[in-house]
C-alpha cells in the first residue's frame, strides 16, 4: 500500500513537469509533491515500525510517533493551507509520543497471570518443607522474605511486616506473632469464650464456631475472620477499629486452601525458631473457623482452566521452551538444554527475513515476527530443508497461551548467528 | 394578542406532553427497577415449596433469595473466547476507549449549553447575550454528529463484547437485565429530547419558549446523566461487586447491583472528568477554527470561544483531583489490596505519569491565562511577575511528580542505598506532594484572579485595603500549605494523611473566596482598555491544543488504571479471567495503546468538525450577527 502510495507520488511529481508551463508554479508543484513523497515515506515507515513491533520492544513504537510529528510539521511548512491542521496534528502526534517514550522509560512491571494450582502433597512434607511453601506463598519465593517488594499470593506483604523494627502502618508487624497469640486470647475486648461479648463487626467465625483456645487458634481465627478481633489503631477509618481491612484469607480474591493455610502457619513459628504444631493440629485449627463449604478446594478439583495450557506465559522464557518441550527438537542458543537436532537450529533473528524471501515460501507472514508464530502455530507453511514436514506438532497454536508465545517470538527473534545469545 | 398566548400555552403542553411520552418507558420500568426480580422469584419459592435457596449479599451482607445462575467458570477455549488471531482484550480496550471518549463529549456538550445558553438569557446585554446563544447552538451542532457517532461505537462495543467475551456479556446481562433495558429506553428519550432541543432552538428563540427551551436542556442533562450512571453501575459491579452470593448468584435486589461501594464516587468522578474533558475538546476546536481562521472577526469569536471552552473545562478539572481522592479512600475502604495495587503496587508508576499529566495540564492553563493578558490593555502591569509564578509553578510540580516509595528488585534497592532515594525520597511523602499540587492550584487561581483584573482599576471605596487583604491572604494560603508538607516529615505517616484536609480547605478557600472577592471589588470597575478578542499570541491556541490532547490522555490513562486494578477477574473476587490475556500489560504498552486510542479519538473528531463546518457554511449571514469585534466586555465573562 506503501509502495501505491509513493508510486502516485511519484506520478503526479512527473505530471506536474510536463503540464505546468509556469516556471515559478512548477518549481513550487514539484518541491510540494517531493516533500509529500518525504513525507508519505516517514509515514509508512513509522505505520511499519509500529506495525513490526506491537507486541515487541515497546520502546521503539513512540518512535514512530515522533516520525509522524516530523511528517506532519514538514507538510504544515509547505502546504499553508492546510497549515493549522497539520501544525495541531503534529503536536499532538508531539505530546502522545512524549508520554508513550515517558510510558516505555519507566521501570517495565508486567502483571503475571493468576497463579496455577500445582497438586501438593502436603501432609507427608516436613516442617521445613512445609515452611518454605509458607515462605513461598506468602513472599514468592523461597528466602524472599527481606526482600522489599517480595510478595506471593497471599499478598500478606502489602500491608503487614514481618520483622521487628519495621513499621507497619496499614497492618501489625508479625514478627514475634506465635508468642503474641496468648497475650491476645488474654485481652478482654478478645471475650475468650464469650464471643457474645464481643465488640466487633463480627463475633463469631460462623454461628457455633466459638473463640480461639489457643494461640494456634488465634492465629487461624484471625486469618478466618479479621472482624472478630481488631488489634487496637488498625481497623477500618470510621469504623473505631470494630471491622478490619484485611479479608477472609480462605476467600477470594486470595482464597489460600487449608493446607497453605498450614503452610503459612509453619513458617512463621519456624522462621523465629519455635517448634510448629503439626500439618494435621494446624489444619484442626483452621477447620474450627472455616466452614466445610468455605474451604477452597485443592487443585485437582478445580475445573481445568488456564491450568489446561502447556505453558500460560507468567514462566520465564527457558521454562516455556522446556515445558513446550521445543528443546527435545531444536537447538536453541541461549536456552539450557536445547540440544535438539529433529529440527532446525532456531536463529530466528538472522534466517526467519531471509526464509520469507525464500522463493519457496508460500506463507504470509510479512515480517520475522510474523514468521515465527507462523512457523509455531502453522508449522508446514514453510518446512526448512532438508527436514520433512509434518514431524513438528500443530498444536501450539491452542495449548501455548498468547502471552507464552509472544515471549517464544521475542527471544527468537533476538537469536542471532554468530552474535551472543540473548539475556534469559 | 390572545390566539398568540392561546398558541405559545398550546405549544407548552406539546412540548410537556412528547416530554412525558419520552420518560414514560421508565417511569413504568421504575417499579420493576425497585422491587428488582423479587415478585417473579416470590411467586417461584411459593411453587418450590421448601425448595427455595438463600444466598448472602457479598458487600451488603443481607440475605436474599438466589435467583440467578452462578458466574460461570470460563475455560480458555473457543466456547468462553472465542477469538481472532489478535489480542481479544487490545480489540475490546480499543472499542470501549473510542466509545468513552464519545460519550463523555456528547454528555458534556449539552451541560455546557445549557450554561450558556443560561448566561445568555440572563444577561442583560443583547449582544453579548446573542453571542452566546449563538455559541450554545454552535456547541449542540457539534455534538449531535458526535452523538450518532457515540450509538455506532456503543454497537460496536457491545459486538465485541458479544463475540469475543460471550460468558462474561452473557453473566453481566443476565444480572443487568433491567437495567439494560432502562438504559436502551433511556437512549430513546435523550436522543428525542436532545433532537428537539437542536431542531426547535429558532422556533423557540424568544421569551417565555425560550426558558421552556433552556429547561429541555435540562431534561436532556438530566437524562444524559442518568444514562451515565447506570452505565457506571456496570463497572461499579464490577470492580467492588454487590447484590450477588459468593457464588455470582443474584440475589433479587437490583438496587444493590446498581448502588456498589465505588458507584456514587465514580460517577462524582465521571461528571466533572467528562466536564473537563468536553471542555478540552472544544477549547481544542475553537483552537483549531483560530488558527485557520482568515477574518479578524472569525479570529475574535474563536478566541472567545476557546477562552470560554478552557474557562468551564478548568473550572471542573480543579475539583477533579478532589474527587479522585474520595474515590481512591473508598477504593481502600473498600479492599485495602486493590487500593495498595493501584497506588503502592502494579500500577503505582501509572499514578507517577498521572502526578504528570496534571501538572502539564494546570502550566498549560497558566501559560493560556498569561498568554490571555498579551490581549488586554493594562494588563502588562502583571507581565514582570509571571517569572516568579513559573519558578512556584515548578518547584510544586518537580515535588508533586517526585516518587516516594516504589516497588523496587533488590538490585535497585541496593543501588539506591535504601527504601527511599537518598535526596528525592524526601520530597515524596503524600504531605508533601499534597503540598506541590495544592501549590499548583492555588498558583493559578491566583493567576486567574490577575487575568480577571488585568484590565481594571477597582473603584470600591476600600480598594486598598481589599487588594492588600487579597496579598496577605494569599502569602497565608502558600505558607499554610508549605508549612504542613514540611511538618508532614515530622509526624507519623498515619497521622500525615489527615494533613491533606487543611492543605486542600485552604486551597479552596483560596478558590471561592478570592474569586468572590475579587469580583465584588471589579463590579463597576475602571477599564484601562478593552479586551482585543483576537489579538491573543498563536502560542496560546496550541496551549489549548496542549490542554485538550493531555486531557484525553489522561482520561484513557486512569480509565485504564481503573479496569486493570481487577488484574485476572472479570468480576473482582466473582468472575475469573481464564483468558490467556489474563495479565497486566507494561506500563510501556499501555502508554502506546493509550497514545493510539487519543490519536484515532482526534484524527476522527476533526472528521467530525470537518462534518460541522459543512453545515455552518450554510447557516444565514443575520446568525452570524453580533459576533464581537472590540465590544467591551463584563466581568462575568471573564
Amino acid at each position: 500500500m506503501g509502495w501505491m502510495a509513493l508510486a502516485i507520488l511519484a506520478g503526479l511529481l512527473v505530471y506536474f513537469q510536463v503540464s505546468i508551463s509556469e516556471p515559478a508554479a512548477k518549481k513550487r508543484a514539484v518541491f510540494k509533491t517531493f516533500i509529500g513523497i518525504v513525507a508519505t515515506f516517514l509515514l509508512f515507515m513509522a505505520i511499519a515500525n509500529y506495525k513490526n513491533n506491537f507486541y515487541g520492544e515497546n520502546r521503539l513504537l513512540p518512535v514512530s510517533l515522533v516520525m509522524i510529528t516530523v511528517t506532519t510539521f514538514v507538510m504544515a511548512l509547505y502546504f499553508t493551507n492546510l497549515s493549522a491542521l497539520l501544525k495541531i496534528g503534529g503536536l499532538m502526534f508531539f505530546v502522545a509520543a512524549f508520554l508513550s517514550g515517558y510510558g516505555n522509560w519507566l521501570p517495565q512491571v508486567e502483571g503475571g497471570f493468576p497463579p496455577v494450582e500445582e497438586k501438593k502433597t502436603w501432609d507427608s512434607m516436613t516442617p521445613q518443607q512445609l515452611a518454605d511453601e509458607g515462605e513461598k506463598i506468602i513472599f514468592g519465593g523461597v528466602g524472599k522474605n527481606k526482600e522489599q517488594g517480595a510478595i506471593g499470593k497471599g499478598q500478606c506483604p502489602l500491608c503487614h511486616a514481618f520483622h521487628a523494627g519495621m513499621l507497619g502502618e496499614r497492618a501489625p508487624n508479625l514478627a514475634g506473632l506465635p508468642g503474641r497469640g496468648k497475650e491476645r486470647l488474654e485481652d478482654p475486648k478478645y471475650s475468650m469464650g464469650n464471643p457474645s461479648k464481643r465488640e466487633y463487626e463480627a463475633k463469631e467465625a460462623f454461628p457455633g464456631s466459638g473463640t480461639a483456645e489457643s494461640a494456634q487458634e488465634y492465629i487461624a481465627e484471625s486469618h478466618a475472620c479479621p472482624s472478630c478481633y481488631v488489634v487496637a489503631g488498625y481497623g477500618v477509618k470510621g469504623t473505631n477499629d470494630k471491622q478490619s481491612p484485611m479479608p477472609a484469607i480462605h476467600k477470594p480474591p486470595i482464597s489460600l486452601s487449608l493446607p497453605e493455610l498450614a503452610a503459612v502457619d509453619t513458617w512463621m513459628y519456624l522462621r523465629e525458631g519455635i517448634d510448629a504444631p503439626s500439618f494435621e493440629e494446624i489444619i484442626k485449627s483452621y477447620e474450627k473457623f472455616i466452614p466445610e463449604a468455605d474451604r477452597p478446594k485443592q487443585a485437582d478439583e478445580k475445573p481445568a482452566g488456564a491450568t489446561s495450557l502447556m505453558a500460560d506465559g507468567s514462566e520465564p522464557i527457558d521454562q516455556i521452551f522446556a515445558k513446550a518441550q521445543c528443546v527435545s527438537c531444536h537447538t536453541i542458543p541461549g536456552i539450557p538444554g536445547a540440544m535438539g537436532t529433529i529440527g532446525p537450529k532456531l536463529e530466528e533473528g538472522t534466517t526467519a527475513a531471509q526464509r520469507i524471501k525464500d522463493p519457496t515460501y508460500k506463507g504470509t507472514a510479512k515480517s520475522p515476527t510474523e514468521y515465527i508464530m507462523e512457523s509455531i502455530v502453522d508449522p508446514s507453511a514453510f518446512v526448512v530443508k532438508p527436514f520433512p514436514d509434518n514431524t513438528m506438532p500443530k498444536v501450539f497454536g491452542q495449548k501455548l497461551s498468547a502471552g507464552a508465545l509472544k515471549k517464544i517470538v521475542d527471544y527468537l527473534s533476538q537469536v542471532k548467528t554468530g552474535a551472543p545469545p540473548p539475556k534469559i | 394578542m390572545g390566539l398568540l398566548a392561546g398558541k405559545r400555552v398550546f405549544s407548552i403542553m406539546a412540548l410537556c406532553m412528547m416530554v412525558s411520552l419520552l420518560l414514560l418507558p421508565i417511569v413504568v420500568a421504575l417499579p420493576s427497577l425497585a422491587i428488582g426480580e423479587e415478585a417473579p422469584a416470590g411467586d417461584a419459592a411459593k411453587k418450590d415449596g421448601d425448595k427455595v435457596e438463600k444466598g448472602r449479599d457479598v458487600y451488603y451482607k443481607t440475605e436474599g433469595i438466589v435467583v440467578g445462575a452462578p458466574a460461570p467458570k470460563t475455560v480458555d477455549g473457543p466456547r468462553d473466547y472465542p477469538r481472532y488471531n489478535f489480542e481479544s482484550r487490545v480489540l475490546l480496550w480499543f472499542a470501549n476507549q473510542q466509545h468513552l471518549y464519545y460519550g463523555s463529549f456528547v454528555l458534556a456538550v449539552p451541560i455546557f449549553c445549557m450554561i450558556i445558553e443560561f448566561m445568555g438569557v440572563v444577561t442583560k446585554d443583547k449582544a453579548l447575550a446573542k453571542r452566546y446563544d449563538q455559541l450554545a447552538y454552535d456547541f449542540i451542532k457539534i455534538s449531535l454528529t458526535a452523538y450518532s457517532l457515540t450509538a455506532i461505537l456503543g454497537g460496536i462495543l457491545i459486538f465485541t463484547f458479544l463475540t469475543l467475551y460471550p460468558a462474561f456479556f452473557s453473566y453481566l446481562s443476565g444480572i443487568f437485565r433491567p437495567v439494560m433495558h432502562i438504559y436502551a429506553l433511556m437512549f430513546v428519550a435523550e436522543s428525542g429530547t436532545l433532537y428537539i432541543y437542536y431542531y426547535g432552538w429558532d422556533k423557540m428563540k424568544e421569551g417565555f419558549l425560550k426558558w421552556i427551551h433552556l429547561s429541555m436542556s435540562v431534561i436532556l442533562n438530566i437524562i444524559g446523566t442518568l444514562l451515565m450512571f447506570l452505565a457506571n453501575s456496570w463497572i461499579g459491579f464490577m470492580m467492588s461487586p454487590a447484590g450477588v452470593d459468593e457464588q455470582g448468584r443474584y440475589l433479587g435486589n437490583i438496587w444493590h447491583v446498581i448502588h456498589t461501594a465505588l458507584w456514587n464516587p465514580l460517577n462524582l468522578h465521571r461528571i466533572l472528568g467528562n466536564m473537563a474533558f468536553g471542555g478540552g475538546v472544544v477549547a481544542a476546536y475553537a483552537a483549531y477554527k483560530f488558527l485557520a481562521s482568515k477574518t479578524e472577526e472569525d479570529r475574535a469569536h474563536y478566541d472567545w470561544m476557546g477562552y470560554i471552552a478552557m474557562a468551564l473545562g478548568v473550572a471542573f478539572l480543579i475539583p477533579l483531583p478532589f474527587a479522585g481522592y474520595w474515590l481512591m479512600r473508598e477504593v481502600y475502604a473498600y479492599r485495602q489490596q486493590m487500593g495498595i495495587t493501584l497506588m503502592g503496587g502494579l500500577l503505582a508508576w501509572l499514578f507517577i505519569i498521572q502526578a504528570t499529566m496534571i501538572g502539564i495540564l494546570f502550566l498549560s492553563t497558566n501559560y493560556y491565562l498569561w498568554q490571555a493578558m498579551g490581549r488586554m490593555r493594562g494588563a502588562e502591569k502583571y507581565q514582570r511577575y509571571i517569572k516568579y509564578l513559573v519558578f512556584i509553578l515548578a518547584c510544586g510540580y518537580m515535588v508533586f511528580i517526585t516518587p516516594h516509595t516504589m516497588v523496587m528488585t533488590p538490585a535497585e534497592l541496593k543501588a539506591m542505598g535504601g527504601q527511599q532515594h537518598p535526596v528525592l525520597g524526601n520530597y515524596g511523602v503524600m504531605s508533601a506532594k499534597n503540598g506541590g499540587i495544592n501549590v499548583i492550584i492555588t498558583t493559578t487561581v491566583l493567576s486567574f484572579v490577575w487575568y480577571m483584573r488585568g484590565n481594571k482599576v477597582s473603584t470600591v471605596s476600600w480598594a486598598k485595603f481589599g487588594n492588600i487583604f487579597m496579598g496577605i491572604f494569599f502569602a497565608c494560603a502558600y505558607f499554610n500549605i508549605i508549612f504542613l508538607a514540611v511538618y508532614g516529615y515530622y509526624i507519623p505517616a498515619n497521622v500525615r494523611v489527615g494533613l491533606s484536609v487543611p492543605q486542600v480547605a485552604t486551597t479552596l478557600s483560596c478558590l471561592f473566596f478570592m474569586f468572590a472577592l475579587n469580583s465584588v471589588m471589579m463590579k463597576g470597575a475602571k477599564q484601562l482598555g478593552p479586551i482585543e478578542w483576537g489579538k491573543i499570541s498563536a502560542r496560546s491556541q496550541y496551549a489549548l491544543i496542549m490542554l485538550a490532547t493531555a486531557f484525553t490522555w489522561m482520561m484513557g490513562l486512569m480509565g485504564y488504571i481503573r479496569s486493570s486494578v481487577r488484574l485476572f477477574w472479570h468480576v473482582n473476587e466473582i468472575m475469573r479471567d481464564n483468558s490467556p490475556w489474563a495479565y497486566t500489560h507494561t506500563v510501556g504498552f499501555a502508554a502506546n495503546m493509550i497514545s493510539f486510542n487519543v490519536l484515532f479519538f482526534w484524527i476522527t473528531i476533526l472528521f467530525v468538525f470537518w462534518l460541522g463546518s459543512l453545515g455552518a457554511k450554510k447557516v444565514p449571514v443575520e446568525s452570524k450577527a453580533g459576533i464581537p469585534g472590540g465590544v467591551p466586555q463584563p466581568a462575568a465573562s471573564h
